[in-house]
């Protein structure tokens, strides 16, 4: 375990750095020894200036700032929910848990059909409310088009892990807080605000962490909904990730396995920080 | 004195009626949106692309009407071109190295992580609870970071040859990198952790060996979460898309996911196959969701428990 | 506020489906402005009880008044009552002043007045120093006193309190019921609470009520029900040592234990179980007494010594195998082996039939 470890994780993780440091590399160069010219910072800086790279900040940054934010408050409201009514409570709970264990791509493609311009059932349902058909994802799709439907197929996505962890924290909870505010003329409203959310505190923190690190690795759900040309124009919709595949496959291109390594670290900094600052942020506001 | 309080109000109970009927609604609204691309991709697989192209879109059809031509196409369509010949899905293919895989990397992983978790929650080594802290910290990396130099590291030890890759470097490659879970032993640690240390001494006091007692008292006791964890750990071969499409370079050593995304887009005039392609999403969806029914119970308090993601 | 209740039932379905009445068609009145304490063994519907008056749980038969108001289908929030929670319940992540203040926050009082009645109430609970921390800072004693606040605050008709006592350590125990018992004073306000300790139920009520499987046993001022118990369950539940039950016979108006004549009696011939307070012995010094035997162990506690006696079944005998417990006055030097003979205080002798009911 520890050989397989070192191997496949610690190792890869110091040689990221190093990659990213390399001139001129050539990965499979030399019957796979590769071959470099020396060491540079300029990986980094050709990256920085890359249209494509920027674009991939922005898809990644809104998604991940959108979808975290929303889906934990819409997984909070349906685990309170789960837990006030008497019946039904288990097939409710299956339910909500399906889209975890399905395969995103299979599901990406299906919201890729209903995501469609003419024969979708988004269209049809916006048809409903008099709202003239919006091109999703195809090819005159807009941008906000595009991220819109990337984000709705997110959340529906994440939501099954967090009502599923968020429904047992609140199992955790004693009762008699819920007795004692009931007792004290709070309404449902200030339970939750006050009683339900401060008490799963750690519990959001914890998921918000986790869930803004697995946002800012969005790839699979792009692959499914758009395919592989990343958008409803080519890379519209590319994120970090996806810029870093994009890069790594085109390793027979001098250096371009560095500039995928040089936005991995970078990825990996953004992750480190965000983390970070939800620590540290939190921590002023869970006191207990 | 009690000037603050209300009298008995006779709303109360049509109050909580309606507040239970607005609960219900709420949470059959949600439900009915987990539930529609579901019923959207069968749907969809069930058409005939001029139902598909129908506008406005259909929403419902009769058992009478179904194209049950898309799934047979699945097996029956072979490609033109450069690989004539060939399944245009290659559904077995696909599902067969899935399998396997999934068997491999479960196995792999199952006896790394039973034996990586006995040793941090039982055996006392020097800088046991450093390493175990840095592997912990492993978790908040981005997969990404590793996969670059993995990618090399694979291509090193010969499993990656765009000319010559059998299959079993192709299972190789696909397996070893991925046959270690950092998640999965930190969830076995705290299952082998609640195992008091009594039962430890006792069996030491009784001569057993370290191995023994391992194989003997606790891999028995912590038997539901390894079970957990091999279903998990199964299914997650179902989702794997960009490592086994960056280490094979042919078609048929792929996965399903692999095999999904990409084809039934006719090349020359780009138009998608809705009906294919949907049936084929649904019969990958379908062995995942018999799984997940029928350890519905393992796989929901697993993940909760752990609070594994992905 | 009086509080009433009729015929109230509660019924819970248990695992095995059985029904199990929890509460038993009550009948109860409590007075205004009194401190009573509901009292009985774990599992007699004490607890049930308060939890219906409080509105927590929906009785099956039956009605609660507050005074005229009739509260039987009022949600808890609506009835006017201040709750006080075994483990308090305080909200872990609120300070002692925002725990005191919620309610009030919920109630849309005034903030100026809400800040006020805060702060007074802090006092009146000894906390007016400890506003600003939280409630894991305190001691058990200090947050029981957060949780009677913010009971209070919201000025309830009713205050109820569930095991007050239990989750202190004995010398806080001591502390907190005096603590109690002024605070029900000082605020006149008609409180009710639940206990298993019928020392603590004993000391500071005005009033207790025994329950036993759901129904009432009996109720009234603390030392009457100790004097005058109505049945044996009563008798038994009340005082240390526990009252010492004695199997014997009423024959020609005189009672027997084992044939030893114990006292006299205007209830006709049966057998009886005699109850004896271990405070109701005498010692005959002249041995004259027929009612007599050997001491197997003392134990002196300052003025008192207790006398240990075992006595072994008798076959064919009246006599069960019993421990019986005697407390005399240590100035008697009694020692273990010594033989005894006692007489028995009339009014420290309960007789029952076989039943338990009291024999009048």
């Amino acid at each position: 375990m520890l050989i397989l470890m070192i191997v496949f994780t610690f190792y890869p993780l110091i040689n990221a750095f190093v990659i990213s440091f390399y001139k001129d590399y050539l990965p499979l160069a030399n019957d796979g020894a590769g071959s470099i010219t020396g060491y540079t910072f300029a990986n980094y800086s050709v990256i920085l200036k890359n249209q494509l790279f920027w674009q991939s900040l922005k898809n990644t940054f809104v998604l991940a700032l959108v979808s975290v934010p929303v889906s934990i408050l819409i997984s909070l409201f349906i685990s309170v929910a789960l837990k006030s009514i008497p019946k039904l409570k288990g097939f409710f709970q299956t339910v909500f848990f399906l889209p975890y264990v399905t395969n995103g791509i299979a599901v990406g493609m299906a919201f890729a059909v209903m995501f469609h311009r003419d024969y979708g059932l988004f269209n049809l349902i916006l048809g409903w409310f008099n709202i003239s058909p919006i091109d999703w994802i195809g090819g005159t799709a807009s941008w906000w088009a595009q991220m819109g439907a990337l984000m709705i197929f997110t959340i529906w996505e994440s939501l099954a892990f967090k009502i599923l962890v968020f429904t047992s924290g609140l199992q955790n909870i004693d009762k008699q807080y819920y007795d004692a505010a009931k007792i004290d003329h709070a309404t449902k409203w200030t339970i939750f605000k006050r009683i339900t959310v401060p008490l799963l505190s750690p519990l959001i923190l914890y998921i918000s962490i986790t869930s803004m690190i697995g946002a800012l690795k969005a790839y699979n759900s792009v692959i499914g909904l758009f395919g592989e040309k990343l958008g409803g124009q080519p890379y519209s919709m590319i994120t970090i990730v996806a810029f870093v595949y994009k890069y790594r496959s085109d390793f027979s291109f001098q250096g371009f396995y560095s500039y995928a390594a040089s936005a991995a670290i970078i990825l990996f900094f953004i992750t480190l920080i965000f983390s970070l600052i939800q620590t540290t942020v939190s921590k002023k506001r869970i006191h207990y | 004195m009690a000037e603050i309080f209300v009298k008995n109000e006779k709303s109360y109970k049509a109050k909580k009626i309606l507040s239970n009927v607005l609960t219900y609604s709420f949470l059959g609204v949600i439900a009915l949106i987990v539930l529609v691309p579901f019923y959207w991709m069968i749907l969809t697989s069930l058409k005939s692309t001029e139902m598909i192209e129908a506008i406005p879109p259909i929403l419902f059809i009769k058992p009478s009407d179904w194209q049950i031509w898309n799934y047979k196409a699945l097996f029956e369509l072979v490609q033109s071109g450069p690989r004539a010949g060939q399944p245009l899905f290659p559904f077995f293919t696909y599902m067969k190295n899935t399998i396997i895989v999934s068997i491999i990397t479960t196995a792999g992983t199952t006896i790394t992580t039973i034996l990586a978790a006995f040793a941090f929650a039982r055996l006392n080594f020097k800088g046991r609870d450093t390493v175990f802290a840095i592997i912990i910290a492993t978790m908040m990396i981005p997969g990404e970071i590793f996969i670059l130099t993995n990618f090399l590291t694979i291509n090193k030890f010969g499993w990656y040859d765009l000319m010559n890759q059998t299959f079993s470097d192709a299972l190789l490659a696909m397996t070893i990198p991925f046959m270690t879970s950092v998640f999965y032993t930190f969830y076995l640690r705290q299952t082998f952790k609640q195992i008091p240390n009594e039962l430890y001494y006792a069996a030491k006091v009784d001569g057993t060996t370290d191995f023994k007692y391992l194989l003997k008292i606790m891999i028995p006791v912590a038997m539901p979460t390894i079970v957990t964890i091999i279903i998990l750990n199964s299914m997650g071969a179902w989702s794997a898309y960009i490592w086994p499409a960056m280490v094979t370079t042919k078609d048929q050593y792929r996965l399903v996911s692999n095999g999904l995304r990409g084809a039934f887009t006719d090349s020359g005039s780009g138009r998608t196959d809705y009906g294919q392609q949907m049936a084929s999403a649904a019969l990958v969806t379908a062995p995942l969701l018999v799984v997940f029914f029928v350890f519905r119970k393992q796989i929901m308090r697993g993940v909760s428990r752990s609070g594994i993601k992905g | 506020m009086e509080i009433k209740m009729l015929d109230l039932t509660k019924i819970f379905i248990s695992k095995d489906k059985r029904e199990v009445h929890a509460v038993d068609h009550v009948d109860l009145t409590i007075p205004s402005g009194k401190l009573i304490g509901l009292l009985g063994p774990s599992g007699c519907g004490k607890s049930t009880t308060l939890y219906l008056i409080a509105g927590l749980l929906r009785q099956n038969v039956g009605q609660i008044y507050f005074g005229e108001d009739e509260v039987s289908d009022m949600p808890p929030e609506k009835r006017g009552i201040g709750l006080v929670f075994q483990n308090y319940a305080l909200y872990p992540h609120m300070t002692v002043r925002e725990n005191i203040l919620f309610p009030l926050e919920n109630l849309k009082v005034d903030k100026v007045e809400a800040k006020e009645r805060t702060i007074e109430m802090a006092n009146l609970v000894g906390l007016g120093e400890m506003l600003d921390r939280k409630p894991k800072e305190l001691s058990g004693g200090q947050q029981q006193r957060v949780a009677i606040a913010r009971a209070l605050v919201k000025k309830p008709r009713v205050l109820l309190l569930d095991e007050p006592l239990s989750n202190l350590d004995a010398r806080l125990r001591l502390q907190t019921r005096e603590e109690i018992k002024r605070i029900q004073r000082e605020t006149g306000i008609t409180t009710v609470f639940v206990t298993h300790d019928q020392e603590e139920a004993m000391s500071i009520s005005d009033e207790i009520v025994v329950m036993k499987d759901g129904v009432i046993q009996q109720m009234g001022e603390p030392q009457h029900v100790y004097d005058h118990p109505q049945n044996l369950f009563v008798a038994q539940f009340l005082g240390t040592p526990q009252i010492n039950v004695f199997n014997g016979v009423i024959k020609n108006k005189k009672i027997f234990v084992n044939d030893m004549l114990i006292s006299k009696t205007d209830l006709p011939d049966q057998p009886v179980k005699i109850g004896v307070r271990p405070e109701g012995f005498i010692v005959d010094l002249e041995k004259k007494s027929d009612f007599k035997f050997e001491i197997d162990l003392v134990e002196t506690i300052g003025r008192d010594t207790t006398l240990i006696i075992e006595v072994p079944g008798n076959e064919g005998g009246l006599l069960d195998k019993i421990t019986f417990k005697a407390i005399v006055d240590a100035s008697l030097k009694i020692k273990a082996g010594d033989w005894v003979h006692f007489n028995v205080k009339p009014e420290k002798m309960h007789l029952f039939d076989l039943e338990g009911k009291l024999l009048k």
